[in-house]
């Protein structure tokens, strides 16, 4: 498809918003004003942006994709005046002059004009920036207000308190300063020490919430940063301390809340009511101040690969020696470069070791990185050699290359008895675990990391094939026998008659 | 009707549902007259479940934090 220059600019600002919020800075904003765009447009783009998360996170939390889209709202006009400054917040304060206005116009809404803003000033006390910076579009925002107030005020299934502490934890991982900020304020209004919210914002391993609490919020970070991992195993996990489907829905639904909000705060440039927590401050990667370059073809950056690496941003940071950002993009790959060494070594001790030296590699090496793949590509190629040189020092190395043999066209499953209705019912989960790795350790290594990435790691068919430098035939005739394998292996186990046969 | 042969040259597209409707329906006739294929099939998919629902492999924060700090440690001994 071709796109124009303004579209082409819009979309990489969006996909900036979307995926870099932390980064996002003025000049991109300019970069939009250059190519023609007027505060309405760009305040839909991040509203749409925004809505676009929401979607993104509540689509991978329940599976199945909503089943609505964006509405288009007719605009409104609405004269200017200047707002009060609501008393005891930031903005009383002479710092305010010296902010940063909003990215695009605001124009005052007095809660009597505008009946949602009276509920705002109601249950808040005062009217947030974050809500007087939509006034620009009030049909938009009234939409959003009832959504906010319907999905977080009942304590139907979660508690208000497990809510807001969900919206803080997630807005913390999402480097959110202003929604943090207001988190932690809503939070001692619903009666939670300020130490208390203070340590949920800068880990909340290490609050005073229950284990059961704690892994709601483990669940929702999860989710709300989007990490690749994510999975239905994380489902099963917050089952497992005592979550309900309903309450497990909520969550879900707060943390897409959370990342619209999110999105929307960024992307409009809203300025805190409330100091964030120094603590939060002080831990925080500052990606803001860090990259001030607007993605654009004037930084040498494309479309292309914007969307080829997401992580595009860290890595320029890293590659500049700050160590902060690699830090980050490894805690966010780790699962993936361990199941890969994993996959290739075949035992946990080697595996570990190797990740070390992987980390090391990576960083010595990440100079050379030069965006022609995904950042996480190129991660599991340095983790594949670290682990091949571990190989070399063993005897009967395994080949990952080695082509399909001619006999092995041939393989054709032995076991036809058919499984329980529900096999999992028949063993324990760490029984039905220990029955995998068994099974995933004795395939041939050519198969296991095809298996490993594909059906543990979950990458897509195409990406395995980039990843392991192989083709998709070659993928996919690997994964059918990899697969038909471990069903060998399982079948005596799954069967109906066979209740406790692990060993 | 399809053999099992040409149901099984299919089997890992059918799996990853990317056959054309054309094919998937012959797979389809297939499987509901073939119990061999049937079990293949439901036995196939119910492994690829239990395999991707199994947390195999999953490093725990509490072995993978340690390595990276120790690295991150390293690092920054090296850069200051």
């Amino acid at each position: 498809m071709d796109l124009s220059e303004s579209e082409l600019a819009c979309l990489q600002f969006c996909l900036k918003l979307s995926r870099h919020a932390p980064s996002l800075c003025s000049k991109d904003i300019d970069a939009l004003r250059a190519c023609g765009f007027g505060d309405e447009s760009i305040f839909e783009a991040v509203a749409v942006t925004a809505l676009a998360v929401y979607r993104c996170t509540l689509s991978l939390g329940l599976g199945p994709e909503p089943d609505f889209g964006p509405r288009k709202l007719p605009s409104t006009r609405i004269d200017q005046q200047p707002g009060p400054a609501p008393h005891g917040l930031l903005s009383d304060s002479h710092e305010a002059a010296q902010r940063k206005e909003p990215y695009v116009h605001a124009p005052y809404l007095s809660p009597k004009a505008f009946s949602p803003f009276a509920i705002v000033q109601q249950s808040h006390g005062f009217i947030p920036n974050f809500f007087r910076a939509q006034t620009l579009r009030p049909d938009l925002l009234e939409a959003e207000l009832e959504a906010v107030g319907r999905i977080l005020l009942p304590e139907d299934a979660l508690t208000r308190l497990q809510k807001e502490s969900i919206l803080l934890a997630v807005s913390a991982a999402n480097l959110n300063s202003y929604c943090v900020a207001m988190h932690c304020n809503l939070l001692r209004g619903l009666g939670m020490p300020s130490e208390e919210g203070d340590q949920i914002a800068v880990d909340h391993h290490e609050s005073n919430l229950s284990v059961a609490d704690k892994g709601l919020l483990d669940f929702a970070v999860k989710l709300g940063t989007r990490g690749p991992g994510f999975s239905r195993r994380d489902v099963v996990k917050l089952q497992a301390l005592g979550f309900t489907e309903e309450q497990i829905l909520e969550c879900v639904v707060v943390t897409a809340l959370n990342n619209f909000a999110n999105t929307l705060q960024m992307g409009l440039g809203i300025a805190p009511d409330f100091a964030p927590p120094a603590g939060f401050e002080e831990n925080k990667v500052h990606l803001a101040d860090a990259v001030a370059t607007p993605i654009g073809r004037e930084g040498g950056m494309y479309l292309v690969d914007v969307l080829q690496d997401l992580d595009a941003e860290l890595v320029a940071q890293a590659q500049g020696g700050k160590l902060e950002a690699f830090e980050a993009l490894v805690r966010r790959h780790t699962q993936l470069i361990y199941r890969t060494l994993m996959a290739m070594l075949g035992n946990p001790a080697d595996a570990q070791d190797s990740l070390q030296d992987t980390l090391l590699n990576a960083f010595k090496h990440i100079g050379g990185f030069q965006g022609r793949s995904k950042f996480s590509t190129w991660l599991v190629s340095i983790a594949r050699n670290t682990a091949l040189q571990r190989l070399r020092g063993r005897k009967n190395v395994e080949s990952l290359d080695e082509p399909e043999r001619e006999e092995e066209g041939d393989f054709r499953p032995r076991q036809v008895r058919s499984w329980a209705d529900n096999p999992e019912q028949l063993h324990s989960k760490s029984e039905i675990q220990q029955l995998v790795e068994a099974g995933i350790v004795g395939l041939p290594a050519k198969y296991r990391v095809v298996v490993v990435l594909r059906d543990i790691e979950q990458l897509s068919t195409d990406e395995v094939a980039r990843e392991l430098g192989l083709s998709v035939p070659a993928v996919k005739t690997r994964l059918l026998r990899g697969r038909l394998m471990l069903r060998e292996w399982l079948s005596p186990h799954f069967t109906a008659s066979t209740r406790g046969a692990v060993k | 009707m399809i053999t099992c042969e040409e149901f099984f040259a299919e089997f890992a597209d059918y799996m990853e549902n990317q056959v054309s409707p054309e094919i998937r329906k012959e797979l389809t006739l297939h499987l509901s007259q073939c119990r061999a294929c049937q079990v293949l099939y439901d036995t196939s998919l119910k492994t690829v479940k239990i395999v991707t629902e199994s947390g195999s492999f999953e490093l725990p924060h509490s072995v993978s934090d340690p390595i990276i700090d120790c690295v991150m440690a390293k690092l920054r001994k090296e850069h200051s």
